[in-house]
């Protein structure tokens, strides 16, 4: 009986070493397939049906109807190829479903990843370069180069490369309410910063605050609450990240801009929630103005439901000019794709980015086109017309400021947020940032 | 037959061991011990396969990666760290570990002095019977059989400090409003109140089942000699319910410090890191920061946690029913 125990013991230990060691390798299974740079060209032909899965986050409303008719009109167009869209609810479960998927060997074809993401991915090799597609090192720069500057700059990782592809950009804008800004008698919304809290302030009474914001937390990512203070420190002359990903969160420029909102809300101008709180309290005419991206607009007009005017406008301007934060997660494709998959996401890529497409898709969301070349097609012709807004602040695209690809910046956004709270909260603005200066330097050390 | 076999077996063991009676004792007992037969085995094999595969190995696999820096994308290019993970756990900040640690009992020690003291005072209403209570246990256990997530997004809405319920109500009976969880100070007070709304239910039905296996000749004797309600209640309820009063705290304690959905859902965690317990922790590192080597070694703490709160259990609750 010893015996026989002692071999049931052996056989359970060996089980489990099995599955322990079956779990790592599974986790390293997708890397093994690895880019294949040398893919010629000639592989870019479909011979053959393919379908390639993408990982997506537009579930719902306008967005939804959008990408599943322009996937329809991709289908048509490339009979041999089939696209299967996974969506997810934001991009907190996109990230851990395609790190999951990764992790089991399952990794999606394409997938939608900030640039932070791309980074981390890139270093673990799971995503190929743009270029290594079968196909793309022949138009790749040609594509590329009709994007606004903005944009291609964002779709390089540190190493000069080009990992991502561009796909929806987003601006910063501001949705006021018209009827408040005529009955508080604001002629014209405000051009610079300073005017801007002189009008919040002047418009918050009888339940109306003037704006209200989402700090952000680790739960919901990046949302406008911490880009407006990047966006106000960038417009005082100092962003908070320098172009390595160094953070300056100490620096006069964002100290004053957490000031600023601090002042706000000590003035009864500012509130904070979540979950898109200043749509909320802006259809509620319950708030002057609501910051947010450009990609929101039919979620505000939505939430206005036509019981006021909607007044659109770009950003005021700090000490050292007007500055825009450009949001919209970019497209990676991953490693463990086959060529014909590869092949086959490269022409998806081409047809998401050409100017056909970007047009309809802007007309239908209210994101911005990546080329300047889809404002002269016509289905974007009667957007224009609606919304002039947008041909005056697209070439923003040009210079926006974006978060620095390396992947401490997810948490350094989080300390960020953390410290809004914590300012708004009655910590001293200076004290609230140099705790996140401090946990950000080690999460950069840390990489 | 098969009872004869490994009786037989048992009977070897025991002269293998040199014959004691301990050892005849225990072969005698397994040939009656249906687990220890091969159709036990069998039986059990599923069930044990599956906690195996989902409890047992993923908590060794998390002491494991514990020690490393982890890169789950890409495990081969993990590298080791030995204690690192344990050692930065008290000095990382924004949260800080301590920070964290702090959070989880502020809200595990709330939630077992009011969900225990609030859900006693139920059952003992509760017990009393009649239509109106009869209809009030549903109502009470209600909260609880209802998914936390949706309750939790719900209870956002109730909490929103422009619009929300709550502030309508203190608004309207002329009283101060509340940030709720926008509010550094009150964050984790409102998570606490909504717990205990949809976790009251569970620990009142306990202790309404505790209530009814106590012996009432100890109470009616206490009547005759005069004793109070009160007196009745802390000389001779009180203590016969020892043992269920135990289990709760215990269960309540355990559940407590694995809470996480209403965190996520109501606070995020925030803000200033107001509501980040170490379960949220363990999520933000692994999920949102992928830092998944931290998390393991957080995980691992918790889990140390929740095992020395299951021990005390074990040493200190008898079984239920056995001191009536």
């Amino acid at each position: 009986m010893h015996s026989r125990y002692r071999r049931a013991a052996a056989i359970a230990s060996a089980a489990v070493a099995t599955v322990l060691a079956t779990a790592a390798c599974a986790g390293g299974g997708s890397s093994s397939s690895s880019a294949s740079p040398s893919a010629s060209a000639n592989a870019a032909a479909i011979s053959k049906p393919v379908t390639i899965s993408f990982d997506e986050v537009y579930s719902s409303g306008t967005l939804k109807t959008a990408l599943q008719s322009a996937v329809t009109a991709f289908e048509k167009a490339n009979p041999k190829i089939t696209v299967d869209l996974t969506t997810y609810a934001s991009y907190g479960p996109l990230l851990t479903a395609e790190t999951a998927q990764v992790a089991a060997g399952k990794a999606p074809t394409i997938g939608q990843a900030y640039e932070s993401w791309a980074e981390k991915f890139a270093s673990s090799k799971v995503i190929v370069p743009i270029s290594s597609l079968p196909g793309a090192s022949s138009t790749m720069s040609t594509d590329l180069s009709t994007f606004y500057t903005g944009v291609q700059n964002d779709l390089k990782l540190p190493d000069g490369q080009v990992w991502m592809w561009p796909f929806d950009k987003s601006l910063q804008v501001l949705f006021y309410n018209a009827d408040l800004l005529k009955a508080d008698g604001i002629t014209s919304t405000p051009a610079t910063w300073t005017q801007f809290a002189a009008d919040l302030k002047s418009a918050s009474k009888n339940g109306v605050v003037g704006i209200t914001i989402d700090p952000g937390n680790a739960t919901e990512g990046v949302t406008s609450g911490e880009e407006w203070l990047e966006e106000l420190a960038a417009s005082n002359g100092t962003p908070v990240y320098t172009s390595n990903g160094t953070p300056q969160f100490t620096s006069p420029a964002v100290v004053s801009a957490m000031e600023y909102l601090v002042n706000l809300k000590k003035e009864g101008a500012l509130a904070t929630g979540s979950n898109y709180p200043g749509e909320t309290a802006l259809g509620a005419k319950k708030g002057l103005v609501d910051l947010s991206s450009s990609a929101g607009y039919y979620y505000e007009q939505q939430s206005v439901g036509g019981k006021f005017p909607l007044t659109t406008t770009v950003l005021p301007a700090g000490s050292t000019g007007s500055v825009d934060e450009m949001a919209g997660a970019n497209l990676v494709v991953f490693a463990s794709a086959t060529t014909e998959q590869k092949a086959a996401a490269w022409k998806f890529l081409q047809y998401l980015s050409g100017p056909v497409e970007q047009a309809a898709w802007s007309a239908a969301t209210g994101y911005y086109p990546v080329t300047s070349q889809a404002l002269t097609e016509p289905s974007m012709a009667s957007y224009l017309k609606q919304n002039p807004w947008v041909t005056s602040t697209i070439t923003e695209l040009n210079n926006a400021i974006v978060d620095p690809p390396y992947a401490w910046v997810t948490q350094c956004g989080i300390d960020l947020s953390t410290a809004i709270s914590a300012a708004l909260s009655g910590t001293s603005a200076s004290s609230a940032l140099s705790t996140a200066q401090s946990a950000c330097t080690t999460a950069k050390s840390n990489g | 037959m098969i009872g004869t076999t490994t009786g037989a077996a048992g009977s070897a063991r025991a002269q293998q061991g040199g014959g004691s009676k301990r050892a005849r004792r225990a072969g005698r007992s397994r040939t009656r011990d249906f687990r220890y037969t091969k159709k036990g085995w069998l039986y059990s094999g599923p069930a044990v396969l599956i906690f195996g595969a989902f409890v047992i190995i993923p908590t060794f696999y998390t002491f494991y990666m514990s020690l490393w820096n982890w890169n789950v994308l890409n495990p081969s290019l993990s590298v080791y760290k030995g204690l690192g993970n344990y050692r930065e756990l008290l000095t990382a900040s924004d949260p800080g570990f301590l920070q964290t640690l702090w959070n989880s009992l502020y809200f595990t020690g709330a939630m077992v002095i009011a969900g225990t003291a609030i859900s006693l005072c139920l059952a003992l209403l509760l017990q009393r019977g009649g239509t109106t209570m009869n209809a009030s246990r549903v109502a009470i256990y209600l909260p609880n059989a209802t998914p936390l997530i949706a309750t939790s997004l719900i209870w956002a809405w109730i909490y929103n400090p422009q619009f929300g319920l709550a502030n309508w109500v203190l608004h309207s009976l002329h009283l101060p409003t509340s940030p709720w969880v926008e509010g550094q100070a009150t964050s984790m007070p409102a998570v606490i109140l909504f717990s205990l709304w949809h976790e009251v239910g569970f620990t009142t039905i306990i202790f309404l089942g505790g209530l009814t296996i106590i012996n009432d000749e100890y109470s009616e004797a206490a009547r005759v000699d005069g004793a109070g309600p009160w007196q009745e209640f802390w000389h001779i309820i009180w203590p016969q319910l020892r043992p269920v009063t135990s289990f709760v705290v215990v269960i309540t304690t355990i559940l407590s410090l694995q809470s996480f959905t209403q965190f996520y859902q109501l606070s995020g965690g925030g803000p200033n890191n107001a509501t980040t317990t170490l379960s949220y922790l363990v999520y933000e590192e692994s999920q949102v920061l992928q830092n998944t080597g931290y998390a393991a070694a957080l995980a691992v703490v918790l889990f140390l946690i929740t095992v020395f709160f299951s021990l005390v259990r074990w040493r200190t609750t008898p079984d239920i029913g056995i001191t009536s």
